[in-house]
This record gives C-alpha cells, structure tokens and sequence, in this order.
C-alpha cells in the first residue's frame, strides 16, 4: 500500500473499497438494442451512399457503388465488434452510499456518483428498449452534464427501485442522522 | 445607517426613467439583429432606384417609431415589487407575463452597467436562481441606490428565511457585523502590467479566427483581394520574401498587443475586490461594469496561475469557479482576477475555504510514463509529419525539423516536473504548468463524483487517470499508480458521503 494517509486521520484499510464490490451486469437484452440500433444507423449510411454514388455525375461502375459501401460496411462491421465485446464491461453497483458505473472496451471508465450529490433521477425509455421492456436510468448531478451518469439495460423492476432507492436517499439526505 | 431612506418595495413600482432609452437601445440593436439582412439588401438593391431616398425615409422613419413605441410600452407595462417572501415581475406588452421568485431559490444579484447606465448612474439587476433553465430574470436600468437597497433587503429577507428553516445552524448568528473590505484594488499601473503579461499568442489567435470567419462571412473576395495586394508588392520588391515576412510578423505583434491591451483594460478597468460576511464581491469594466457577489459556500475551485512575464511582476491570475445553475451561464460561472499579488490570493482562499488547512503538503508526482507518452504524440508523430512533408518540398532541408524535438523534450520534462497533486483532510491541490505555474486548490468533500479512467497503455504499466467532478469544473490528475488512484477514490468517496456541510 502507497503512503498517501500517512499525515491523514483515517485509517486506509477502514475505509469500504470500490474494488471489493460485486457489480451487476446489465441486460444481455440491451446488447440486442445497441446492435440494431447500430444496424439501422450503418444501413441507413450505406443507403446514403449508394444514393450519392447514384444521383451523382460519378461514372456508374459497379466498383464505385461497392468502394464507398464496402469501407462504411468494414466501419459498421469494426464498430459491431468493439460494441459486443465491450457489452461485459457495462456494469454497474450500487453502495449504501453511492452508485457505480463501469463500462469501455479499450478505455476502462469507472465513475462513482455519491446519492448526496445528486440532484435528480429519473427513467428513460426509447422506442426500441420499449420493445425489449428495458429502461435507461439517468442521474443528473450539479452544473452541466459533464459528471451526469446513464445507466441503460435495466428491467423495469429494478430500474425502478433504484431510482426509488436513490431518490429516498438524496431526499433522505438532509436529516442524516445515523451512519 | 441611512437605511431609513429605503424605500418601500412592497407595492408594484416602474423601473428608472433612464431605462426607456435603455430599453429603446436594446430594442434597435435587437431589430437591427433580425432584420439586417433587409436593410442591406434594401441599401444594395434600391440605390438604383430613383425614389430610393424617399423610400429609404419612410422606412428609417417606420424604424424609429416602432421602436420608440416598443421601449416606451415595454417601460410602463413593466412592474416589480416584493410580496410573500418572493420578487414579483409583471411584464409583456403582448402576452403578458407573471413572474414570481420566492427569495430561497434566488442565488446572487449581481449589477450590470454598460456607458449610458454609468452616465445617468443606474444599474441593470441581475436575478440569478436555481433550478429552471431560463435562470436569469433582469431588471434594465434602477437607480444605483434604489438597486442597492434592494439587494440588501433581498438578500437579509433570504438569509433570515434560510436561518429559520434551519434552526441548528448558528453560524448566521455569530456572524460579524456587515462589513466588507477590500482586498484588491487594480491600479492603472497594475492594470497595465496585466495587459502587458497577456497571453499574447492567444489573442493573435482571436484575431486570425476572427478575420478568417467574419470577413470569409461577409465577401469570399477577400482572399483574392489580399492576393492581388500581396502580389502587387511582390512585383516591388522582388526577392524579399524574409523582408515582407518580418515586416508582417511584426505588424501582426503588435496588432495582437495592442488588442490584448485593449482587451485587459475595457474588461478589468478600476477592478476592485472586497471580502464581505457572505463572500466575495467583484467591481469591474470600464464601458461595461459588472459587480459580481461570489457566495463562500458555491466556490468549488480556486485557481491562481502565472507566466513568465507575471512572474517578474509577481502577479497572479486568480480564477474563481462558482456553482451555477443555468446551463447557459457556464462562462459565467469562472470569474477571472488578473493582476493579484500572493497575499491577494491567500486573503480569498482563507476566506472561501478553511484557513488552517491551506498549507504545503507532501507533493504527488505523476509517472514518466506521461511524459513518454506525451513526448511521443506531440515530439516524435508532428515531427515525422512535418518532417516527410517537407521532403517533398524542401528536400534535406527538411532535417530542420528535427530542432523540435529536444524543444517538446524540454517542455514535456518541465510539464511532468510540474504536475503534482497535494491532498490534506480538507483540500486537494493540483499543480501543474510549463513554463508558467498553475494551482487549483479544491474542498474535497465538494466532490459530487469521481472517475478513474485507465487506457489499454496505462492498464499495461498499471497506472490510472482520475477526475475530480465538482458541481463547477473537474480536475485532472492523470498518470498515477493504480494503487494511489484507488485509495484517492475510497477516502474522496468516503469524504463526500460522510459530511454534511455545505456544498453548493
């Protein structure tokens, strides 16, 4: 262990750890929700081309219908890649006093969010998670967007309770009596 | 105490009589705004025209009236008075709207004047609240004193309710009389030397951004226009490349100078700042005055930094970050104080945060593994790019450059001596800097989320990047062990959970 308390009054070993928690995976649904999301958007862009290359002055060739579409479908096929192996490290956890969210494939994000900083939360529902039954939760804290946290692929059920559970909390916040 | 000359806020009253030609410049610039597109084309299209002129009168004439006749119905449709604990603002020519602030969501009141408000001596009020999107109500033009015993009344109503819904808090009792002294007061001479210390390249920036946008903007003829002027003295001067080259850096110098001159003095003219049993308040401009109240308890972040130049003059910027709740008011919340000595600073971070712990502690390095990586994507990759580029162009001569990289060598190995973080049980300073030097100093338990970032890099070498997210602005600590960056998260977690003062 580094040294970093030495000079502070807390003992390093009593504090709760952010590395010994269990986090929840979130949906394997919501995997399906972000690849047909993406699918639409890559088809809806080779689309786009083949219609440039079409209506175009370009020479008609078969080569310049497939050259455009062939580098957005490699693009597409890179990006379904990078989203299904970084599917696993989604996850999320919630303490008796903060909430957590880890997610990125080539850069690892964890962000933690204490319940007394939050200033508001609420469920979102787009129209394809509406068909899966699954919700986002977002938590909204101070001063712009940049700490806000989103939490997508959560059942109903759960989603729910934990907005209820950090809204009781925030709430809960300013007559905090016991530990 | 001249109190008893306050007047009375609780029936609805009209705004100072100055405030219709206030209001009636607001009005030109704003239909000036919208429709300028018109009256240029009209300009353009109708000088042809033989009755342009008299075309041209009616519509200045239409102009005039229509706006005189806006500010003065803006300016006897508009109320304010002071009801229920709360400002009320009746308001609107067409749709008529009802605005009501309780004083508990009400954050500061600040003053604006811009000349003609300085000239007939009134303010424009500025109403910041939480909460809603659209946080600003205003105010255009009261008298200085009038506004002034306003916010006093405003603010002592608002403290009082506070004080009362929480009947724990003593400190607003034994709070020291009202009273404010100033701390800093800028001197044409300091005001000078803060001018002169600019960061000059970025105004040079400004400028260029300017120029290329705007008057791309206005014609696309430009460009050849300065081609053909350039090419003119081409012709004059054969062979004098160097010479035209010097003579237009120079130019450029000084016009860059000169704005950031310029710049210094309209926005930081007679800058004063004084302490007050709240907080801070700051005076400042010199066409457009602004006075800005800084709350102690919304101050997230205080940063002080210097350059070279400073350094000669001792001074120091200081940067205030507040908590705001408008999205819109991002800039606003960052309150910059050129031109403050060290005790200055000390002064205010004594104030704002607790005086006790603001000390030197053990300093935090961050890894040479930063430093590799930084030297590698902006020495060794921009090298090689200038350097093939070139070779097309130059030949070997393109060896030159090659002379950057022992500069970003040299600049990398200031930065990563510089950057260090210091942690007490109160407050976490982040050093940073390059050939200047820059601190932010930060109230831990104001944190309201942390975030630990690592690379496919840094997981391999086993190091991570934290920030520092405060209900205003985030700090970066980047490169430090993955160990140290653990436990930094533990107690800044543990700090934020588990105390209950103040924090925004």
């Amino acid at each position: 262990m580094t040294t970093i308390f030495e000079n502070l009054p807390v003992d390093a070993d009593s504090l709760p750890k952010v590395e010994d928690i269990d986090f929840k995976s979130i949906e394997k649904k919501y995997l399906r929700v972000t690849l047909i999301a993406s699918a639409i958007f890559w088809f809806v862009l080779i689309l786009g081309w083949l219609a440039i290359a079409h209506f175009s002055e370009m020479e008609k060739t078969l080569l310049s219908y497939l050259a455009g579409s062939g580098g957005i479908f490699i693009l597409g096929t890179l990006n379904f890649i990078v989203t299904i192996l970084g599917f696993k490290k989604k996850k999320y956890a919630l303490r008796q006093r903060d909430i957590l969210y880890t997610k990125g494939l080539l850069w690892h994000v964890r962000t933690s969010i204490p319940f007394n900083r939050i200033q508001h939360a609420e469920l979102k529902q787009g129209p394809l998670e509406r068909m899966y039954g699954l919700h986002s939760l977002k938590v909204y804290t101070a001063g712009g967007q940049t700490s806000d946290l989103v939490i997508p692929g959560l059942k109903e059920e759960p989603a729910l309770a934990i907005k209820d559970f950090i809204l009781g909390k925030t709430a809960a916040d300013g007559d905090d009596t016991e530990p | 105490m001249e109190t008893t000359l306050s007047p009375d806020f609780s029936s609805p009253r009209r705004q100072s009589r100055v405030a219709i030609g206030i209001i009636l410049i607001k009005f030109i610039r704003m239909t000036i705004r919208a429709f300028w597109p018109i009256l240029i084309s009209f300009f353009i299209g109708g000088r042809n025209n033989s009755s342009f002129e008299e075309w041209l009168g009616y519509i200045a004439i239409g102009f005039a009236a229509f706006n005189l006749l806006g500010s003065v119905l803006t300016y006897f449709r508009f109320y304010f008075h002071i009801e229920n604990d709360a400002i009320v603002i009746d308001k609107g020519l067409l749709k008529r709207t009802h605005t009501n602030i309780p004083f508990e969501r009400i954050q500061t009141i600040n003053f604006k004047q811009n000349i003609l408000h300085q000239i007939f001596n009134v303010v424009s009020v500025e109403i910041d609240t939480a909460g809603a999107k659209k946080s600003e109500i205003s105010i255009d033009a009261l008298g200085k004193e009038e506004a002034e015993a306003f916010r006093d009344f405003v603010l002592a109503e608002k403290d009082q309710i506070i004080a009362e819904s929480m009947p724990e808090t003593q400190e607003a009792q034994e709070a020291e009389p009202e009273k404010s002294e100033r701390i800093l007061h800028l001197t044409p001479k300091d005001l000078l030397k803060v001018g002169v210390s600019q960061n000059h390249l970025r105004s040079m920036g400004i400028i260029f951004a300017f120029v290329f946008t705007t008057l791309q903007q206005f014609t696309d003829d430009v460009t050849d226009t300065v081609t053909d002027q350039v090419n003119q003295y081409d012709n004059l001067l054969p062979d004098s490349n160097l010479v035209i080259f010097i003579i237009t850096a120079l130019v450029v110098l000084i016009i860059s100078f000169l704005f950031s001159l310029i710049n210094t003095v309209l926005k930081y003219y007679d800058l004063s700042l004084s302490i007050n049993k709240s907080g801070l308040k700051i005076v400042r401009g010199l066409f457009n005055r602004e006075e800005i109240s800084i709350n102690k308890s919304k101050v997230q972040i205080i940063s002080w930094s210097e350059n070279p130049i400073r350094r000669i003059f001792r001074l120091y910027t200081l940067q205030i970050e507040q908590a705001s709740s408008a999205e819109a008011s991002q800039l606003k919340s960052k309150i910059r104080v050129p031109g403050s000595y060290m005790e200055q600073v000390t002064r205010v971070v004594g104030t704002v945060f607790p005086k006790e712990y603001f000390r030197d502690e053990t300093k935090f390095g961050v890894s040479k593994h930063l430093k590799h990586r930084l030297f590698i994507f902006l020495g060794i990759l921009p090298t090689l790019a200038l350097g093939v580029s070139l070779y097309f162009t130059q030949g070997w001569e393109a060896l030159y450059a090659l002379l950057l990289l022992p500069l970003v060598w040299y600049m990398t190995t200031l930065y990563h001596r510089k950057r260090s973080f210091e942690l007490n049980e109160e407050l976490l300073r982040n050093n940073s800097g390059i050939f200047g030097n820059a601190h932010d100093l930060m109230q831990i338990h104001k944190v309201q989320a942390v975030r630990i970032k690592q690379s496919w890099y840094q997981r391999r070498k086993s190091l991570a990047t934290v920030q520092l997210f405060t209900a205003a602005g985030h700090l970066t600590i980047p490169f430090i062990t993955l160990d140290l960056a653990l436990e930094l998260e533990n107690y800044l977690l543990y700090r934020a959970e588990s105390d209950s003062r103040e924090w925004m």
